[in-house]
């Protein structure tokens, strides 16, 4: 329940005092935050001048925070191969412990999800050690972009779970909640910052959270769409069509702040060595099930998006509860086929009760 | 603090130690860790897979072919089928590759005790049985009748011949058929499945492990289903495209299984519940 | 293109011609898909059953090479029920009688038969386009790669003109450019017959203008086509060349004749971003810098000028194409001392018109500007055509049916169509460098109907050798009823299997663009199967 809050350890922030409390972090850790670029693009970015910074906290940063735990493509190892052998090589590398700051409850909720995925079945050595030391710092939504419906997903438009920092815009003031013993930790730290809030700053939270519930412009019916997978009542026509109208450009997935598949591939740099690589792929394409000699489980021109939607939407609620679906919209920007998981939903639910 | 995270992405060192030439396709390669005690140490269950690495050609999975009774050295039988297959098949005794593994759920070796145990496979199929078989023999007396119907594309693509002359020493019913015949050949031509016409198993005493290309395997169901089998009866293994091979990545995904992970071996059973091509067609 | 890429996204109804958009153009095809679900009818003419003719709401599958006759039977049937705009053909068009009794006196059955459309689907077609308030026909290579090609771009003119759709919003006549920038390589006069923004070197006026400011006289005459100076032979006039950003080793038809004349050079200069298969015959190679190591401008399909930053520097020796020919001609002697790309462009705005007002501070705001752009307060033009044409009234050109180059007979009896696929680019210099991209398609296929498959036992993915006349190639078969009994298709990319080792060197005289859409083949089964 929104309004009481677990993360009950509250406070205030005033924002004229929100540069000099980022500054403090910025000496211990690296700082990760959405910045304004000179071309207007709102992205996460490490931050080195935070003077020069334009720090945004409303515009839905286009990018998520995937890719600094899963980054677009890093190398796992070096490998060389001669007459005494093939070997590979680990690549030293030292991750900064770094605070990721403005973090909106989607984006939030999928790196949540991302722990459970690399850390479920096995540990997955190269996510954890960038998770590892990382600080969240979130930003509640008080108004939900256009494209956003994470209220049809349980990831917004405030969150009371996940981060060690929870920020909710007040106006001239962020009421700051402290989520683990690390935010306890930082609230601790730097304590001058920080008042205490009272039971009308909470109710004013709370006011916020109503409003911005108030402010979503689609109704995007993911439950009954999960309801309708999990009772396979989707028909195959639903995916043949959509999966007619993909145009294989693997966007939502590269854009999508919980879409983790990834491949595994080496260059060779000479003759005898090259790096072995992870980078993201998606379960759209063709080639990521293609087996050795060409024979495909998956038909693509009538499967491609199965995988995509039954997984968000059928599966991962089965392993976890929730849809992987975030609701933050990116898909839907970057889709070039009207193929996203919104249109998904409404070709799901059609003919439905 | 931060725990030190075991990787297991990082292949370790094996050298190739035999080379068995099956047929003009497979070669089952016997291997060890270059690292003594690792490869003292290493166990494995059959049915599990390895992923293998040949220098610029990344990683592929492969069954384990070798059984767990017999430790020390692992073979895997590998049919020539894309780049990396085609790299080992060029490898010689004294050559590194990476491996990492073992990965995979088994078969289940003490369900199938005291059962008789029927093995259909066609071609490559009989890689991921081997070790069973093996293993059965290694145990005789947990086991029932052992029965074996392995199909080829011609007599002269009959892999596993040794192992097949052995199996047969020490009393396992091997019956062999091959698709088209070949000069000299007075063995069975045709299907696999019409092997099984002429069984006359104790169906609620057995198991059947079937293993081959999607078009046999379904033609083998089918003759199953008639025979009396319930789906329970019958185990088989997966194979998928692999990256990972511990349930992440998810190339090898299975409405919503992981083959990798939660296979490679499914009960027919288990599979009935997904919508998969091996059964769809 | 007359429109803006956005605009297509507004039409009512939307006639594609000889483009595999989904695959060529994925942009365009999304605009494409945005009006057909905003309730558009999209109507596809297209000999194979591409992505985009699945989604259409007609599909013309015309044989190969009889676009002018299918586009003539749709203009009479907008004659015959009156859905010609008279208003239009009145005050903006000359010529029309010429093209109406040439349409009064088609057979239309005849004419319907020989496209190989139903007459009724044809029809259909024409009602649709012609009551349209917002319509606008995109066309690719699929019109433009036959000896017809000129005749066919024509008709499509006359078609438009003929229903009045031109000079509107959301309405006009798209083709669709192939690269980043060969918009911007036509403007600035990659043409044999004009200089930059489109002047004619035959006219003294525009002469005097670049002579004036280039300090040098330029030629009269029009300069060669591509095809004439890589098809020139062992000893042709050419002695020399200077290939920059072109494999024409993959990507010119009939290669054999291509690699004679680049091996027959003096001497051959090449510079590109990869070692390609024409620059492995120079003597001299230029390591280029690729676009995300250089600054300066691209010109996209609608015309819209953009700036491209540099992002990295070039690797090793790797140099900007702008210095690479500025090092050159001030070696050979004439003095090239540009700054800077913006100093290019200020040369560009000083003696191309359209591009009069692009100067690299206004083109660095927002998203570039369209030509027309005349001078530094124009805003730049998004559609075309609007009050007037270029050359004033628009000309109908009548065009009747041409066959093509070669068509298919008892020795050769299956037509050959290329083309491209969505994962690889041109001829993959630089797209099989990736292993993502070469994992979805790294060879080609021939594309063949399971009919022509059966009768010659082909299996799925079996090798087969492709002959024409000029030269064989081997390659997998793929069976798909995309393709007509009697047609097979391929894609140029792979040099394992250069297509264009087959392809007919017959050539649009209008234009110089050779006949990559139709020449005649044979299918024969490789040994080993």
């Amino acid at each position: 329940m929104p309004h009481t809050s677990e993360l009950a350890d509250s406070h205030l922030l005033k924002k004229d005092h929100l540069k000099g409390f980022l500054r403090k972090l910025a000496k211990e850790y690296r700082l990760v935050a959405p910045v304004r670029n000179r071309h207007s693009d709102v992205l996460f970015t490490v931050i080195d001048d935070l003077d020069a910074a334009e720090i945004e906290l409303n515009e839905p940063p286009q990018n998520s925070l995937k890719q600094f735990f899963l980054p677009q493509q890093e190398r796992l190892y070096t490998y060389t191969t001669s007459p005494e052998g093939y070997d590979f090589q680990p690549i030293p590398t030292s991750i900064p412990p770094t605070v990721y700051f403005g973090v909106h409850p989607c984006d939030l909720s999928a790196v949540l999800y991302m722990d459970v995925v690399f850390s479920r079945r096995q540990r997955d050595p190269f996510y954890l050690r960038r998770r590892q030391g990382s600080v969240l710092i979130g930003i509640n939504c008080n108004s939900p972009a256009p494209k956003c419906f994470c209220n049809a997903t349980g990831s917004g438009p405030f969150i009371e779970m996940g981060s060690d920092l929870q920020l909710t815009d007040l106006g001239d003031r962020f009421l700051v909640e402290a989520g683990r013993t690390s935010g306890h930790g930082l609230i601790e730290r730097w304590q001058g910052f920080f008042a205490a809030a009272t039971d009308k700053d909470r109710a004013a939270r709370y006011q916020a959270f109503l409003e911005a519930r108030g402010r979503f412009s689609r109704q995007v019916h993911v439950e009954q769409a999960i309801r309708r997978l999990e009772a396979d009542a989707v028909p195959d026509e639903v995916f043949a069509e959509l999966s007619l109208r993909c145009q294989d450009c693997g966007g939502c997935a590269y854009l999508c702040p919980t879409c983790t598949c990834f491949t595994i591939s080496d260059q060779p740099l000479d003759a005898i060595s090259g790096q072995r690589l992870r980078s993201w792929d998606a379960c759209t394409f063709a080639g990521f099930t293609a087996m050795a000699g060409g024979h495909n489980p998956v038909q693509a021109k009538t499967e491609a998006i199965r995988q995509r939607f039954t997984h968000k939407l059928r599966d991962d609620v089965r392993l976890t509860g929730r849809p992987s679906c975030v609701g933050c919209g990116r898909c839907v920007g970057i889709c070039f086929g009207g193929t996203d998981i919104v249109r998904f939903v409404e070709r799901a639910c059609q003919g439905s009760l | 603090m931060p725990q030190p995270i075991t990787d297991i992405y990082l292949p370790r060192q094996a050298k190739v130690e035999q080379i068995i030439v099956e047929n003009s396709q497979i070669s089952t390669f016997v291997l060890a860790f270059s690292d003594h005690t690792y490869n003292n140490a290493f166990r494995h269950q059959p049915g599990q897979f390895m992923m293998v690495s040949m220098p610029h050609c990344g990683e592929a999975p492969i069954s384990i072919s070798s059984t767990p009774t017999r430790p020390g050295a692992i073979h895997l039988s590998v049919r020539r089928a894309g780049k990396l297959t085609a790299a080992m098949h060029g490898l010689r005794t004294g050559d590194t590759i990476g491996l990492r593994g073992p990965y995979g759920r088994p078969f289940p070796m003490e369900q199938l005790q005291k059962k008789d145990l029927l093995f259909v496979a066609g071609g490559i199929g009989l890689a991921p049985l081997r070790g069973v078989i093996n293993g059965c023999l290694d145990q005789r007396d947990q086991f029932g009748t052992l029965t074996v119907l392995y199909g080829s594309r011609t007599p002269s693509d009959i892999a596993f011949q040794s192992d097949l002359g052995l199996w047969k020493k020490q009393g396992v019913d091997c019956r062999l058929t091959v698709d088209a015949a070949e000069p000299g050949w007075d063995g069975a031509v045709g299907l696999v499945t019409s092997l099984l016409d002429d069984l006359k198993p104790n169906v609620n005493q057995s198991t059947t492990l079937v293993c081959g290309p999607p078009l046999m395997f379904r033609a083998v169901l089918g003759r199953l289903a008639s025979m009396g089998f319930s789906d329970h009866q019958v185990l088989t293994t997966m194979e998928r495209h692999m990256k990972c091979g511990v349930g992440i990545c998810r190339h090898c995904h299975m409405d919503g299984k992981m083959a990798c992970a939660d296979g490679p071996v499914f009960s027919l059973a288990e599979l009935r519940q997904l919508k998969i091509m091996e059964l769809d067609g | 293109m007359t429109n803006s890429i956005n605009e297509i996204e507004n039409a009512e109804v939307i006639l594609v011609s000889g483009s595999n958009t989904t695959e060529a153009h994925p942009q365009v095809a999304r605009r494409m898909l945005d009006a057909v679900d905003r309730g558009a009818r999209l109507i596809v003419i297209d000999p194979r059953r591409t992505r985009l003719a699945e989604c259409a709401h007609l599909h013309l599958a015309l044989r190969p090479g009889t676009d002018i006759p299918l586009l003539n039977a749709m203009m009479r049937v907008l004659l015959d029920e009156g859905l010609a705009d008279d208003l239009f053909i009145e005050m903006r068009t000359e010529n029309f009688l010429a093209l109406r009794d040439m349409l009064n006196r088609l057979d239309l059955e005849a004419t319907a038969a020989l496209t190989g459309v139903d007459l009724p689907l044809i029809r259909q077609a024409a009602q649709l386009y012609g009551r349209a308030r917002k319509a606008v026909i995109c066309y690719c290579l699929g019109v433009t790669q036959h000896v017809c090609g000129t005749e066919n771009v024509q008709t499509i003119a006359n078609l438009a003109m003929l229903a009045g759709h031109i000079e509107k919003e959301d309405t006009g006549v798209d083709p669709l450019r192939g690269q980043n920038n060969v918009q911007g390589a036509c403007d600035m006069g990659a043409l044999p017959n004009m200089l930059p923004s489109y002047q004619d070197v035959a006219n003294q006026d525009y002469r005097d203008k670049f002579e004036r400011a280039w300090g040098v006289s330029l030629p009269e005459a029009p300069g060669m086509t591509l095809v004439k100076m890589t098809h020139g032979g062992a000893q042709g006039p050419i002695r020399a060349m200077f290939i920059m950003g072109e494999n024409p080793m993959l990507s010119d038809p009939t290669l054999n004749k291509v690699e004679e004349t680049l091996r027959g050079l003096d001497f051959l200069v090449v510079s590109d971003i990869f070692l390609t298969e024409t620059a492995r015959l120079a003597q001299v190679v230029f390591p280029a810098a690729c676009f995300a190591e250089k600054s300066g401008s691209f010109t996209n399909s609608e015309r819209r000028v953009q700036m491209v930053r540099k992002a990295v520097a070039p690797p090793g020796e790797c140099r900007a194409d702008s210095e690479i020919i500025m090092a050159l001609s001030n070696r050979l002697g004439y003095a090239m001392e540009y700054d800077s790309s913006g100093e290019v462009m200020e040369e560009i705005a000083l003696l191309s018109p359209i591009y009069g007002g692009m100067h690299h501070d206004r083109l660095e705001q927002n998203w570039g500007l369209q030509w027309p752009c005349w001078d530094r307060s124009h805003a730049g033009t998004p559609f075309l055509h609007k009050y007037y044409f270029t050359r004033g009234k628009g000309h109908f050109m009548p065009a009747s049916h041409t066959e093509p180059g070669e068509t298919p007979d008892q020795e050769y009896p299956l037509l050959l169509m290329t083309g491209r696929i969505y994962h690889q680019y041109h001829t993959g210099t630089m797209t099989r460098k990736s292993e993502r991209l070469s994992r979805e398609c790294d060879h080609a296929v021939l594309q063949i109907n399971p009919k022509d498959a059966k009768a010659m036992g082909l299996r799925q993915g079996e090798m087969v050798r492709l002959v024409s006349r000029r030269g064989e190639i081997t390659l997998a078969a793929s069976i798909t009823d995309q393709v007509e009994p009697g047609m097979v298709y391929t894609t140029f990319h792979f040099a394992e299997a250069p297509i264009n080792r087959l392809t007919n060197d017959a050539f649009d005289t209008g234009s110089g663009c050779p006949e990559y859409k139709v020449c005649a083949v044979r299918v024969e089964k490789t040994m080993s199967s």
